[in-house]
């Protein structure tokens, strides 16, 4: 071992040492902390981590045993090794990075429940780049046209990555809520710390479309939607309608989306209302196809204001509506940067806002009060190094697309020339 | 259009694969073959198509839904092997595969719910779900080859073409995969504020994409060694279950996971 050529001996050994470093550091020093590069440390750091990888590549023409760094073995090696530990992440339950890990134990020790900051996978993934480095820079100084697919794959996954984890240190995700009509320019990041934002958001107006209610059958001790494992459920979306649900005949005879529960002596009664806390409800008629039995009554998922109403159909299962599943949900605000420049937007999931290098994306309400909600929650991410991240994701696109077209065909003599050339 | 209809597009769809597939054998002439297929592929997305439009989303939700994508492109990825590289036999194989996956929808049919929550009404939705789809065919494919092979191993050696075939199946689904994993990773810059956040799901996607990318350096490096990369082709294939329905039963995955709604 250790003499010239290495091959896969030597490349396993460098994996194998790297991950009993990355555990050593992990006990004694504890987690990664992804904070401590913020710019300009991670913009130097890059910047050096680029430097010393062209060295190698320079250094690698005189003294040969750099060369095995940009060797398929090398690639395989670090490649499988860094595999290894997704897939132990995989497996395992993984906590937020903000938690600290206290309990004992093999992985939590080696701090395998927050494999992203853990030591070893943060070497091995340092490893794999560089390699991944390595070889992308010896194309590129070798360059030829045919290399172009190769180059886009590699440099664009290189740039992705490094990119990526440079800019962690930079991200910011912070927390807003904002109630209607006043102005916010207070959040909350990762941990819980509030902090001024160079930003205010002015809620003008929250909106909430939902789907039409939905019926289902449910065992009435345990709570469970029936049949257990595969719920059926009934959308009622418009009356008079009916289906069947198990062994039940249902017949929607009333929906009313927007109602108001009266209670009498000993009933339950729904009548329309249209204002704030109203919620839906449906009056049913149920036949047991078996033994004939009817019922009937009213059916509601209720409201911050109004009860859930349910119909019991015999002693094991109820008719029930589980509340409303929102469609879209958006809030029409006015954003005011500290230039003193204004600017209206409505957001809504899948539809941010971006503004003077934030996104504001919309993220939750008040979920007691569903759509009647008076506030609106909205995250708002700043992440400086996305253009890069969008460059290598580009390129890998671009490289995808080639690897697709160029049918790989028959590389059998070329293959075989590299066998006879790493044996 | 619901599920109740489904035998009658399914079963007309695997007859037309089946002529393109026996075609394939008897005549010289492909445009039989490739018609036959084309027709068969045509009836099936006329079902996806009023699926769609009953739903008022894209079929691509639940598990059920996905099968039926799946069994959609194993014949489009059969016809494009056939179409590029010939092989004879590839037709049969997809269709095959294809009716396994229409008869576990037939005989296990899932409830489909109708909703669609916010997030995922994205016109990435769509993209995102069928390549992905159209990877795990081509991988799929290149799986069942290797285990075939490696249980003839037995009794003969592997052939030469056939291991380029695993090769050219895994160069495709490759690159599908990426196309598929980029797109995911634009769409949660969209949707979830970042592009990449270690979903249980996205963590088996990149093990999956690592274990493929390790078979394609392997068969570069160690072209002879058959069998390895066979193994490591099957190795692949297994992340690629977990990755796709797997997730949804690992322990790991119960509590957080953005991609563990399609139980409902």
């Amino acid at each position: 071992m250790w003499r010239q050529p290495w091959g896969y001996k030597e490349g396993w050994a460098i994996c194998i040492g790297l991950f009993i470093t990355g555990a050593v550091l992990q006990l004694t020093a504890g987690k990664v902390d992804p904070t401590l590069f913020r710019y300009p440390l991670n913009a130097i750091t890059g910047g050096l981590f680029l430097f010393f990888l062209i060295m190698v590549y320079i250094a690698s023409r005189k003294a040969a045993a750099l060369q095995w760094f940009y060797s398929l073995t090398a690639s395989i090696t670090s490649l499988t090794a860094w595999m290894v530990l997704v897939i132990i992440m995989g497996l395992t339950r993984q906590v937020a990075p903000s938690v600290t890990v206290t309990h004992g134990g093999l992985l939590p020790g080696l701090g395998f429940m927050q494999m992203t900051l853990s030591w070893p996978f943060m070497l091995l993934f340092l490893y794999f780049l560089s390699v991944l480095g390595l070889v992308t820079i010896r194309k590129v100084a070798h360059f030829r046209k045919k290399d172009i697919p190769f180059i886009l794959n590699h440099a664009g996954l290189f740039i992705t990555l490094l990119a990526a984890i440079l800019g962690n240190g930079d991200l910011q995700r912070m927390r807003m809520t904002v109630p209607l009509e006043q102005p916010e320019w207070r959040a909350t990041d990762e941990t819980g710390e509030m902090k001024e934002l160079p930003l205010a958001i002015e809620l003008k107006s929250f909106t909430i479309d939902e789907y039409p209610p939905k019926l289902l059958a449910i065992d009435n001790t345990t709570g469970n939607a029936l049949p257990e494992n595969n719920p059926e459920n009934m959308l009622v979306e418009e009356t008079p309608l009916s289906g069947s649900l198990l062994d039940w005949e249902v017949e929607v005879i009333r929906s009313l989306p927007m109602a108001a529960c009266v209670h009498g002596k000993d009933t339950v009664n729904f009548v329309e209302f249209h204002s704030e806390g109203a919620t839906s409800a449906v009056f049913v008629r149920v036949r047991n196809k078996k033994d004939g039995v009817e019922k009937s009554g009213w059916v509601s998922c209720g409201s911050f204001m109004f009860p859930y109403v349910s119909l019991q159909l015999n002693d094991e299962i109820s008719l029930v509506m589980p509340g409303r599943e929102p469609k879209r949900f958006a809030s029409e605000v006015s954003v005011y940067t500290q230039d003193k420049k204004q600017a209206d937007a409505l957001i809504e999931v899948n539809k941010p806002f971006s503004i003077a290098g934030w996104k504001i994306y919309q993220l939750s309400y008040d979920e007691t009060k569903g759509k009647w909600s008076t506030v609106s929650v909205f995250e708002l991410v700043r992440d400086p190094w996305l253009p890069v991240v969008y460059a290598g994701i580009l390129m890998l696109l671009l490289g995808s697309v080639c690897l697709f077209i160029q049918a790989p065909g028959n590389k059998e003599e070329e293959a075989a020339a590299n066998d006879t050339k790493t044996e | 259009m619901d599920w109740s209809h489904f035998i009658y597009f399914a079963l007309p769809s695997v007859i037309c694969w089946t002529i393109g597939a026996a075609m394939a054998y008897r005549t010289n002439k492909p445009g039989q073959v490739i018609g036959w297929t084309v027709a068969g592929l045509a009836i099936f997305m006329a079902f996806i198509v009023g699926m769609w439009m009953s739903l008022e989303r894209p079929p691509l939700r639940t598990m059920g839904e996905t099968r039926l994508w799946y069994s959609f492109f194993l014949p489009v990825a059969g016809i494009i092997t056939y179409i590029r590289w010939r092989y004879k036999w590839i037709l049969s194989f997809s269709t095959v595969l294809s009716f396994v996956f229409i008869c576990i929808n037939l005989f296990k049919p899932e409830i489909h719910n109708k909703t669609l929550m916010p997030a995922l009404q994205s016109p990435w939705f769509a993209p995102h779900v069928i390549v992905y789809m159209f990877a795990y065919a081509m991988l799929g494919a290149a799986a069942i080859v290797a285990v075939y092979l490696l249980i003839r191993s037995w009794k003969r050696p592997i052939d030469r073409k056939v291991m380029s075939l695993c090769d050219n199946l895994v160069y495709v689904g490759t690159a599908f995969l990426t196309i598929g994993m980029l797109f995911g990773a634009l769409w949660a810059k969209e949707a979830w504020g970042h592009y990449w956040s270690w979903d249980p799901k996205e963590t088996w996607a990149a093990a999956t994409w690592l274990g493929n990318l390790l078979y394609i350096h392997f068969r570069l490096h160690r072209y002879k060694l058959y069998k390895v990369a066979l193994g490591l082709l099957v190795f692949a294939f297994v992340l690629l279950q977990v990755c796709w329905f797997g997730v949804n039963y690992l322990p790991s995955a119960q509590e957080n996971s953005v991609h563990v709604y399609n139980m409902e």
